[in-house]
């Protein structure tokens, strides 16, 4: 979609059409996902016999995961990783590349952010945070790094590869947590605390955060280059750069933007958000990672569609000869296709370590489930960041909700897989939905296949 | 990337395409390192009775990673990648637990306990095939008819089998219930067992490990001996080609898959009818990938993938018995090697494995 709406020159896209566009690739997915509803509460009709516990198994669902007291936060807090580890399927997908192993990635970067956390005590939020972060996501990367280089090089296939990887990993982290970074004074087998500088913030905590000027500084920095490329970016859509033309540099504009943002953030956010805060609750768990995530999904997608590295690794995963044909040099591409897949997913690791787990600790045997989950996320959202995002809220809110739903109408919470798989089935054989409710389906649509059908790279 | 790299491979390809002789070398070379390392480690603790209940034991937990390895095979060969065995057999092992325990409550009213026991075990097993061979439709009739990526009907099948084994198993297996007949018993063959080393390791076994052991020989002989076999493969290779010459390349790929379910199902009750007698939504651990793994070590083929699922079973089964007798050794490090050695095996190192030409890719008609 993005795709086509660049291509046409000029502002000429109505509105109009790009709603509709929208409705038109919302439509599919929403009414498949309604269906996979529909078969669950059929299921559960019959095995329990009661149409009372289907309305109190989905009022369950539902109240668990939007209305219960910190239920829509626990939910978010479930989305964040999903956002991340689906985006990091996305990235593999685009170049052709089916990474299964993100889960074993995600325990890489959780175990690096445990040590890197614990390790320094008495450095500032802001050097410590970052850095913990970015040696996670480096540990991710080197950990999917590995296979893909291993695919390119030797065709190794890559869902054999880091399936291995993936129980490597486990045992790895189990070692890992169990011996050599154990917490020698805890009596459960976990790596000793995080220092609170490494910790991923928790929304309540950020008016007392922001008092310390260093760590207004790290928000400012972090916010400034946000609006910088946002203002960039939007400087160089058609309409704003006609009205801009002749008028001022640029890069003025640009820098200018920048500059207010810091300067807001910096000399009024951290007075304003100490007189009213709208997040006060201590015992809520949503953390910044959520803004991450979110700011992870616009760059990947930017990644993909608007730089020249991402139109290469498309053009890898759509079809690996001509990109060859074309001087791409694939091995580079595939191993930093992987390398970001990787990198995203340990980002993660280390976010769930740091801003989720009560200990800001990684526990041996820790199995998160995520990173399977997200292969099923980025398929469902057809590896769209933005579709991503959204199949990551529900089924982040699903996961939140099962619980109470189970509590409340004693239907397992396993019937929540059950929906998942139909709704990503609906969605990918979508003649499948269109039989059943007699839609017109278009012919010859182009087969927007997420692993392409070339899929053995040849170096 | 240059011409060069691209020649030499190609003649690396030819050298040791098939060179079924490689694997049997490298396994035993990988028996022997292993048994060297083992005995290393304990310090010569483990004595002949132990190297024997060692390898039995690896042919015990060999089975259903072979089972899978078979699956994968019979799918891949005909061109259709099945990703969704792990899910197969944990129906297959739901299945078979539920028809085994309940089958009996009931079977025992009309006949003896024995006969009901056994009765129940093999229906129980025919029922697990029959749940994964659904699920095997399924998956052929979502990337035959339909024409979706296979790797997303094979994960649908793993999230739906996931779904509904922990949904039946907290519905109703979740709760007291009545004791069942158990797993199958040790049956060892007469004669044959007697036979020094072999005998106890071979043929001292319970039921599903010698079916593995047949079945192996078996579709090594259908596929590279009939002409039905030659048909799977040129419709997994070339599916046009075998079209022109009137093959029914659909039919052909359906009853592959369904074959390979029947195989997976066996691979799936055997969790619950040989290992152990309960269930529990985690139970298949992974095995169904590994079985893939096994798979491409075997370079698609029945023997190679029955030394790659033994070399599994090894790593597991010496794991075990080093952690009896040096407990003071972590057991992860053991446990990660036969991954890192299939990743090794993968990169090349007995030559390059190439997977049926025209797997994951939909065939339609012109």
């Amino acid at each position: 979609m993005s795709e086509s709406s660049n291509a046409l020159p000029g502002p000429k896209i109505s509105t109009e059409s790009i709603l509709r566009q929208l409705l038109k690739a919302i439509s599919a997915p929403l009414l498949a996902i309604l269906t996979a509803f529909i078969i669950g509460a059929l299921v559960i009709l019959i095995t329990s016999g009661s149409l009372l516990s289907v309305f109190q198994a989905y009022q369950g669902l539902i109240s668990g995961a939007f209305f219960a007291e910190r239920g829509l936060s626990e939910s978010l807090v479930a989305t964040i990783p999903y956002i991340f580890l689906s985006l990091a399927v996305a990235v593999g997908f685009k170049t052709g590349l089916f990474n299964i192993g993100v889960e074993g990635q995600f325990d890489i970067g959780a175990v690096v952010g445990a040590f890197i956390g614990q390790a320094f005590r008495g450095l500032p939020a802001i050097i410590h945070l970052p850095l913990t972060l970015a040696c996670a996501a480096l540990g991710g990367a080197i950990w999917a790094g590995i296979p893909g280089y291993l695919k390119a090089r030797t065709g190794a296939h890559e869902v054999i590869t880091t399936i291995m990887m993936n129980y490597v990993s486990f045992r790895l982290t189990e070692y890992l947590v169990s011996g050599p970074i154990k917490d020698p004074n805890s009596s459960a087998v976990q790596t000793p605390a995080s220092a609170e500088s490494a910790w991923v913030w928790s929304l309540s905590s950020i008016p007392q955060r922001l008092q310390d000027p260093l760590n207004a500084l790290g928000v400012t920095i972090f916010l400034a280059a946000l609006a910088y490329l946002f203002a960039r970016w939007m400087i160089g859509r058609t309409n704003l750069k006609e009205r801009l033309k002749g008028s001022s540099p640029k890069r003025m504009v640009t820098l200018g933007f920048a500059a207010i943002v810091a300067l807001f953030t910096f000399f009024i956010l951290p007075p304003l958000s100490k007189a009213y805060w709208p997040f006060n609750d201590p015992y809520d768990r949503l953390h910044i990672g959520l803004i991450f995530a979110l700011v992870a999904s616009v760059l990947v997608w930017w990644l993909l569609w608007k730089t020249t590295l991402g139109f290469e690794l498309r053009t890898v995963g759509a079809n690996p000869n001509a990109a060859r044909y074309a001087g791409m040099n694939i091995t580079r591409n595939v191993v930093v296709a992987m390398a970001i897949s990787g990198a995203l997913a340990g980002f993660a690791g280390a976010i769930e370590v740091l801003g989720v787990s009560a200990c800001h600790c990684q526990q041996v045997f820790y199995v998160s489930g995520y990173g399977f989950d997200a292969i099923a996320i980025a398929l469902l959202a057809k590896n769209n960041p933005f579709g991503i995002v959204a199949a990551s809220f529900l089924f982040g809110s699903m996961r939140n909700g099962a619980d109470l739903m189970e509590l409340n109408s004693g239907v397992s919470k396993y019937i929540i897989s059950l929906i998942q798989a139909l709704a990503l089935l609906f969605v990918s054989a979508p003649a499948i939905i269109n039989s059943i409710y007699r839609r017109r389906g278009r012919k010859n649509q182009r087969k927007d296949a997420t692993l392409t059908h070339q899929r053995e790279v040849k170096s | 990337m240059s011409t060069s790299t691209h020649g030499r491979k190609e003649g690396k390809r030819y050298n040791l395409r098939g060179a079924w002789w490689v694997s049997v070398l490298f396994a035993a070379f990988a028996l022997w390192v292993a048994f060297w390392l083992l005995n290393w480690v304990i310090q010569g603790k483990c004595d002949d009775r132990c190297v024997i209940g060692t390898l039995q034991q690896t042919f015990r937990l060999a089975t259903p990673i072979a089972f899978a390895a078979l699956t994968g095979l019979l799918c891949e060969r005909s061109g259709i990648v099945n990703i969704g065995i792990e899910g197969q057999m944990l129906m297959a092992a739901m299945v078979g637990y539920a028809v085994n325990l309940f089958g009996f409550q009931y079977l025992k009213t009309f006949i003896g306990v024995n006969a009901a026991g056994d009765l129940s075990r093999w229906l129980a097993v025919f029922a697990g095939i029959l749940s994964t061979v659904i699920l095997g439709l399924l998956l052929a009739v979502v990337s035959i008819k339909y024409k979706t990526d296979q790797i997303i009907g094979g994960t649908v099948i793993n999230i739906l089998s996931l779904g509904i084994t922990g949904y039946l198993y907290r519905q109703f297996l979740a709760q007291n219930l009545p004791p069942g007949p158990g797993t199958f018993p040790i049956i060892p063959i007469p004669g044959l067992s007697s036979i020094p080393i072999i005998g106890p390791i071979l043929f001292t076994q319970k039921p599903l490990t010698y079916i593995m052991l047949i079945l192996v020989v078996f579709i090594q002989y259908m596929l590279f001996f009939t002409p039905w076999g030659l048909r799977v493969r040129s419709v997994g290779e070339h599916p046009r080609a075998a079209d022109t010459l009137g093959i029914n390349v659909f039919m052909t790929r359906y009853i592959s898959v369904v074959l390979g379910s029947i195989v997976a199902g066996l691979g799936g009750v055997w969790f619950t009818l040989e290992a152990v007698d309960v269930f529990n939504p985690q139970m298949t651990n992974g095995l169904g990938f590994i079985g893939l793994a096994a798979m491409i070590f075997g370079k698609w083929n029945p023997f190679g993938a029955l030394i790659g699922a033994l070399i599994f079973g090894l790593g597991t089964s010496v794991t075990a018995t080093v952690s009896i007798f040096r407990p003071d050794i972590p057991s992860q490090i053991p446990q990660m090697l036969p991954y890192i050695l299939t990743i090794i095996v993968l990169t090349g190192v007995i030559g390059r494995a190439f997977p049926p030409a025209a797997e994951n890719q939909p065939y339609e008609k012109q």
